[in-house]
């Protein structure tokens, strides 16, 4: 049936177009498609040469900027800013009197005072508990050899040892610290 | 006079040996060695601690410091000198960014209320709908919806009992034992036995302590002092002359204490110390109890 009518159209076509139209390709061939004509590129012999010729213009490219010296990081903290070069932010306070002037000066002295009195009572304190713990060993040692070198012993434990100091408020008991969120703006440099 | 007789006749004893024992084996040797000269060996021999029973009695004792939680009060000196470095260092600081925004809004202020104000001039890119002041005052309202912890407690202040008392300085912890015939304040303390270290019998000391348990790191192995004390003649033999107590360091770390044993137990600053302690214990105590 369907030679039958391929036969006719052949007949059909052959009467009315005398020249063949190339772009439409006959019914008798296979229909084939652009995927199926397709064939891999072929490779030209030149190509390699100029793969290599690539390849060598590269590398010298890159020879060339290995040889400048690598740019610098710069440090952040000895690069002063721009905007703190101006005289802007002074701070103008009255300037100090000669009586508040002196009182500071007795008021320092006192100070130093103090503070002298203070430490030597710190090292006498600190001499008299090393001299007791002195006499201790000196008395186990009497006592017995044995216990002695026990109590010599470093302890293994004790070290590293934390305590958190005092601060200004007790701790609150069931205190929840508010959760605190940062973004990181550092400036990260690559050479 | 035992010791040296002894010496004198080991020594041609044991040239006599090492003549005579040359060709046998080595332990051999040893072994006669051991056997000819017993006088030497006896004391390395036997238990390596005491040489003869000391008269003294050990006792192992904690000083159980629970340290400071808050900074003490400013003397009137301090509080000059700290206003006196706040001031000074005002003086010689320049201004801060927070401060300059806070000068140029207000500047920008006064501007704006002048009658030939023209807007246009203004740089619109500088401007921020939210002041420095209103960020301040944003602050200031937050920092006062925290309340802390107060510093002073007075209540808890004068139960001695409480580890929470006086929480600016260091206390120490004090029971009351049964010491002979009398009841007195003391550090725990416990008697110290056979194949244990002191530092053992100060953990002892403060682990059987009635009604309470105390979390404590010990500061080392070495005691920080002794108090050396006779027995009452009536007690006193020729073995007991009397009894040494050693005491150990230690920092509590945590406490539960059952509210039924309150009674047993007194937390005192340095300065009360004398209301409880004997004395000649105090003058001892006082060298390593460190309470500036």
């Amino acid at each position: 049936m369907s030679t039958l009518v391929s036969r006719a159209v052949m007949n059909l076509l052959s009467r009315q177009c005398a020249t063949p139209c190339h772009w439409r390709p006959s019914v008798m061939t296979l229909k084939t498609s652009l995927p199926l004509r397709a064939e891999p590129t072929k490779k030209k012999k030149i190509d390699p040469k100029r793969e290599q010729a690539r390849k060598e213009r590269l590398k010298k490219k890159l020879k060339k900027m290995e040889k400048v010296a690598p740019e610098l990081i710069p440090i952040e903290d000895f690069v002063t800013p721009v905007k703190y070069s101006d005289e802007l932010s002074v701070r103008m306070l009255p300037q100090v009197p000669f009586e508040e002037s002196e009182r500071r000066a007795l008021l320092l002295k006192e100070w130093s005072r103090y503070k002298l009195s203070q430490h030597k009572a710190e090292m006498a304190a600190i001499g008299q508990a090393l001299q007791a713990q002195r006499e201790a060993l000196q008395e186990l040692k009497l006592e017995s050899e044995e216990l002695y070198w026990a109590a010599l012993r470093p302890d293994p434990v004790l070290f590293p040892f934390h305590h958190q100091g005092p601060s200004y408020t007790p701790p609150k008991d069931k205190y929840q610290p508010p959760e605190g969120k940062y973004s990181d703006i550092t400036k990260v440099y690559t050479q | 006079m035992a010791a040296p007789t002894c010496k004198m006749v080991a020594r041609p004893l044991r040239k006599f040996l090492t003549c005579v024992s040359g060709t046998c084996l080595q332990n051999n040797a040893y072994r006669r060695l051991s056997l000819a000269t017993p006088g030497s060996n006896v004391v390395k021999s036997s238990e390596p601690g005491v040489h003869a029973v000391s008269p003294w009695k050990l006792h192992g004792a904690v000083c159980l410091q629970r340290l400071p939680v808050i900074t003490k009060d400013l003397s009137p000196l301090e509080e000059e000198f700290n206003k006196l470095m706040h001031q000074m260092e005002l003086e010689r600081s320049l201004l801060s960014e927070h401060e300059l925004r806070l000068l140029e809004d207000a500047e920008r202020m006064s501007r704006k209320q002048e009658a030939d104000y023209d807007s246009d001039e203004e740089d619109v890119a500088d401007q921020d709908i939210l002041t420095a002041q209103d960020m301040e005052d944003a602050w200031e309202q937050k920092r006062r919806q925290f309340q802390p912890a107060p510093r002073l407690n007075e209540p808890s202040d004068m139960d001695r009992s409480s580890a929470d008392r006086c929480l600016g300085d260091s206390l120490l912890l004090l029971v009351k034992q049964r010491v002979g015939s009398e009841e007195l304040w003391l550090l725990p303390h416990l008697q110290w036995e056979a194949g244990e270290t002191l530092r053992q019998t100060a953990e002892r000391a403060l682990c059987s302590l009635p009604g309470a348990d105390f979390k404590a790191t010990f500061l080392g192995n070495t005691p920080c002092g002794v108090y050396k004390y006779k027995f009452p003649k009536a007690i006193r033999t020729e073995s007991s002359v009397g009894a040494k107590i050693f005491f150990f360091k230690a920092l509590l770390s945590s406490s539960n204490p059952s509210p039924t044993q309150r009674e047993a137990f007194a937390w005192v600053k340095k300065s009360e110390l004398q209301n409880y302690l004997k004395p000649e214990y105090l003058n001892q105590v006082d060298r390593f109890f460190i309470s500036i």
